[in-house]
């Protein structure tokens, strides 16, 4: 441990000489020209057994693993569609939405020496991305070829037409590209490469020590000139959790992505002097805190009753107090911040507990001598602290409607087995990802007709013919703003019938030291490679 | 004595508590009754403030009581029946019985108590039942232990002998001679099960692994643990709670233990 951690002494004449240094003026300001060299300490998030974003593509996959494995595109604030180039350089689709050419960067090559060419991209994509992606089986289902007419050049082709729309809004999330000779050949899902990885980004795999740290060094033959600026990056695993914010405060570790420093703590810090709240940079990521329903029970079947459930949930205190203001009040399952497909003219269920129990008298089903009017089973999500405080108040909100919901709390398997296999529920607290496009993750929890197993989807048992024909023919409606007008009118529909409740949209929050630059720079910022980060000293 | 005394006052200041609990704090110790996070002694209504949600922390103080006694007591007097039985059969049997049965136990203290319970509630589901049965399930060895020593010696004495020759039947003999005058010993050990049984029920609850729809004290420390430098009152009262619970049970086991007549 202490070979890694930042030795304290070093660390106070570090500190010390920086603050002599803001006392002249001039050296302060030369201060802010990237410096190269140093390492950053990052407090660790979780340990995937396979570190393969080609293949797990999650963000406790890509924190880690972004910096050594590329995707072709990355997203980016101010570049054409949100994008900015990476191992492709640029990519059109086709009229017809059956093919996609990607012109792909020359000069690059793996951590092995070997050079890059457009084949590693034919083989990630038919072998690894539609065969094995949790996402890319979603995204690249109608992937039938990849053509590769000189190295840096690749074409794919599509057996249906393929909106050109969402494979570019998948790029940075479903294109990790890997080396098609350390894979092909091999039993893809269990090489030894899938944990010590080997790519082309700024940064190779070091090492790795269970429970303590992951180490990625410099790769010194990076393709952008001058970069990386870092010469290590320590994933530093913190015996508690919680103890983010104090390692922050101690120096041993110098940024915390992923609200790792708990939001309660973040007042505190944001005044302490030296360290610095970032809540931009997850855009790319949001998460959406919603009420699964299983449309199996005979309550739940009915409309109103479901309106009388969403009319009891007060977002405001969802959001000031559960998130204490680090979250959005959400109208349905596109987030307000995507400007091509979100609807803001949807029904909306404002706070209203008087009118929830209007409907549910209507509805049939009136208070019984105890008070209650029928019970439900709630499973709120293990994820996150906030799944599980909502949890409890929705259960309290419930209570004052007069239905009865008991709290079965499970650990992570035994959660996602029981709602998305058994469907052992009645309603649940979950937190989808939006990923900037509704057909990479978002439209398979209204679509019918999935098979039981399959997480984060459609196992509520619902079944809305006039949705699943929207979403059927947006995914193969290849003009762009017919795409996104389909979509809107599914948020309509969804908002109308409400398969689900969607209640708010948080995003996280990093908390670094002000030395670290470059931070939270584009939309995938905790999930992009860090190639321009710099310390400054 | 003055130690058993000061225990005895505690816990039964906490079973008044446990009993009236409805009276002290009216309504739902988990509904959301004021603004999050005031500080104790800030708001009349919420003497010892709120909670991340807005829940009243003298209310959850104080329903826990129920939950925490209830689960502690229950688990201890299944432990200390199961290991008393499961002692004089051994004890008073001996013989295949005695080895059986003793390899049975010990193969139950190999493993902690609480990953037993944490094992067993993590495949039953955490209701008060099942805590009952998880914490007892680690917490009857040392009960069968201690009875079978005591039936081992008090199998050979002359009352038993007699009570053979009056024609009493061999299990007549276990359970109405040599278990009454057995007890003594164990019933010292109640003091220790309920500690552990509390600590065990605590424990659970921080681990997430309690009965979510009850307020306990276990899981109002884990709920105040992620904000503990915010609000650190959240859990330094339930603790005091525990230590204060525990300590009363502690007292009145010293207590207990140097009476003479419970002496093993």
């Amino acid at each position: 441990m202490s070979r890694i951690l930042l030795n304290r002494r070093n660390f106070l004449q570090i500190s010390a000489s920086a603050g002599a240094l803001m006392l002249t003026p001039q050296l302060a300001f030369a201060q802010d020209a990237p410096v190269r060299g140093g390492r950053l300490v990052v407090a660790g998030d979780s340990e995937p057994a396979n570190l393969n974003p080609a293949i797990v593509a999650s963000n406790g996959v890509f924190f880690v693993a972004s910096k050594v494995i590329e995707p072709l595109a990355e997203q980016s604030y101010e570049g054409k569609d949100g994008l900015s180039p990476r191992l492709a350089t640029s990519w059109e689709g086709s009229a017809d939405g059956l093919s996609v050419t990607f012109k792909l960067r020359e000069g690059v090559t793996w951590h092995d020496g070997k050079p890059f060419t457009s084949a590693d991209v034919a083989f990630s994509a038919l072998e690894v991305w539609k065969k094995l992606q949790n996402l890319g089986r979603v995204v690249f289902k109608n992937l039938a070829a990849v053509d590769t007419p000189d190295e840096h050049t690749a074409i794919f082709r599509f057996s249906e037409p393929t909106p050109f729309q969402l494979i570019r809004n998948a790029l940075p999330v479903v294109t990790s590209v890997i080396p098609r000779h350390v894979y092909e050949g091999t039993d893809i899902a269990k090489n030894p490469a899938n944990q010590k990885l080997v790519g082309t980004g700024p940064f190779k795999f070091g090492e790795y020590k269970p429970g303590e740290y992951f180490l990625l060094k410099r790769n010194d033959a990076y393709w952008e000139k001058n970069e990386p600026l870092l010469d290590e990056i320590v994933y530093q695993f913190l015996p508690d959790r919680a103890a983010a914010g104090n390692a922050l405060e101690a120096e041993e570790i110098q940024l915390a992505a992923f609200s790792a420093v708990p939001l309660a703590d973040l007042g505190r810090i944001s005044k302490s002097s030296g360290l610095k709240v970032y809540a931009n940079g997850y855009e790319g990521l949001t998460y959406q805190l919603i009420v699964e329903i299983n449309h199996r029970r005979k309550e739940l079947a009915d409309v109103k009753v479901r309106q009388a459930i969403a009319h009891a949930i007060d977002h405001d205190f969802v959001v000031k107090t559960i998130f204490l203001g680090f979250a959005k009040s959400s109208t349905g399952p596109v987030p307000a911040y995507d400007q091509t497909f979100y609807e803001p003219g949807t029904a909306t269920y404002a706070f209203d507990p008087a009118k929830a129990e209007a409907l549910l008298d209507e509805a049939g089903y009136k208070r019984g001598s105890d008070g209650n009017r029928f019970k439900l089973k709630l499973l709120p999500a293990p994820f996150f602290n906030e799944t599980k405080q909502f949890g409890d108040y929705l259960r309290q909100a419930l209570g004052k409607i007069g239905i009865d919901a008991v709290v079965v709390s499970n650990d992570t398997p035994a959660h996602l087995k029981a709602v998305y296999t058994d469907h052992d529920f009645d309603i649940t607290v979950a937190t989808p990802v939006y990923r900037s496009d509704p057909a990479i993750s978002t439209t398979i929890l209204f679509e019918s007709g999935l098979p039981s197993g399959v997480p984060f989807s459609n196992q509520y048992g619902y079944a809305n013919t006039e949705i699943d024909k929207l979403i059927k023919s947006a995914a193969s409606e290849l003009d762009g703003a017919k795409r996104a007008g389909l979509y809107k009118e599914l948020q309509k529909k969804v908002a109308d019938d409400l398969p689900l409740i969607n209640v708010a949209e948080f995003s996280f929050i990093t908390v670094a030291r002000d030395t670290v630059r470059n931070v939270s720079d584009n939309p995938r910022w905790a999930v992009s490679n860090w190639s321009n980060v710099w310390l400054a000293k | 004595m003055s130690s058993f005394r000061i225990g005895a006052a505690l816990l039964l200041l906490l079973v008044l508590m446990a009993l009236f609990a409805p009276v002290i704090a009216p309504g739902d110790p988990l509904a959301i009754s004021g603004q999050a996070m005031l500080r104790p002694f800030e708001s009349e209504a919420h003497l010892l403030g709120t909670d991340r949600l807005g829940r009243d922390v003298f209310a959850g103080l104080v329903h826990g009581t129920r939950t925490t006694l209830l689960v502690a007591f229950f688990s201890a007097a299944a432990a200390l029946i199961i290991g008393s039985i499961v002692g004089t059969i051994s004890g008073f049997l001996g013989g295949v019985t005695d080895i059986v049965l003793m390899r049975i136990t010990e193969a139950f203290q190999t493993v902690p108590g609480f990953l037993l319970a944490l094992a067993t509630i993590s495949v039953t589901g955490p209701s008060v039942p099942t805590l009952v049965l998880a914490i007892s399930l680690g917490n009857w060895t040392q009960a069968a232990r201690v009875t079978r020593a005591e039936v081992l010696s008090l199998r050979e004495r002359d009352f038993v002998a007699a009570a053979r020759t009056l024609g009493m039947r061999p299990f007549e003999i276990a359970f109405r001679e040599i278990l009454p005058n057995a007890f003594g010993p164990t019933a010292s050990l109640a003091a220790i099960s309920v500690a552990t049984a509390i600590l065990i029920e605590a424990a659970l609850s921080f681990l997430g692994f309690g009965d979510p729809n009850r307020v306990t004290w276990g899981s109002m420390i884990a709920e105040g643990r992620t904000v503990l430098r915010a609000a650190p009152y959240l859990s330094i009262v339930p603790g005091i709670a525990l230590v204060v619970t525990v300590l009363s049970v502690h007292l009145i086991g010293r207590g207990l233990s140097r009476t003479e007549r419970l002496q093993p």
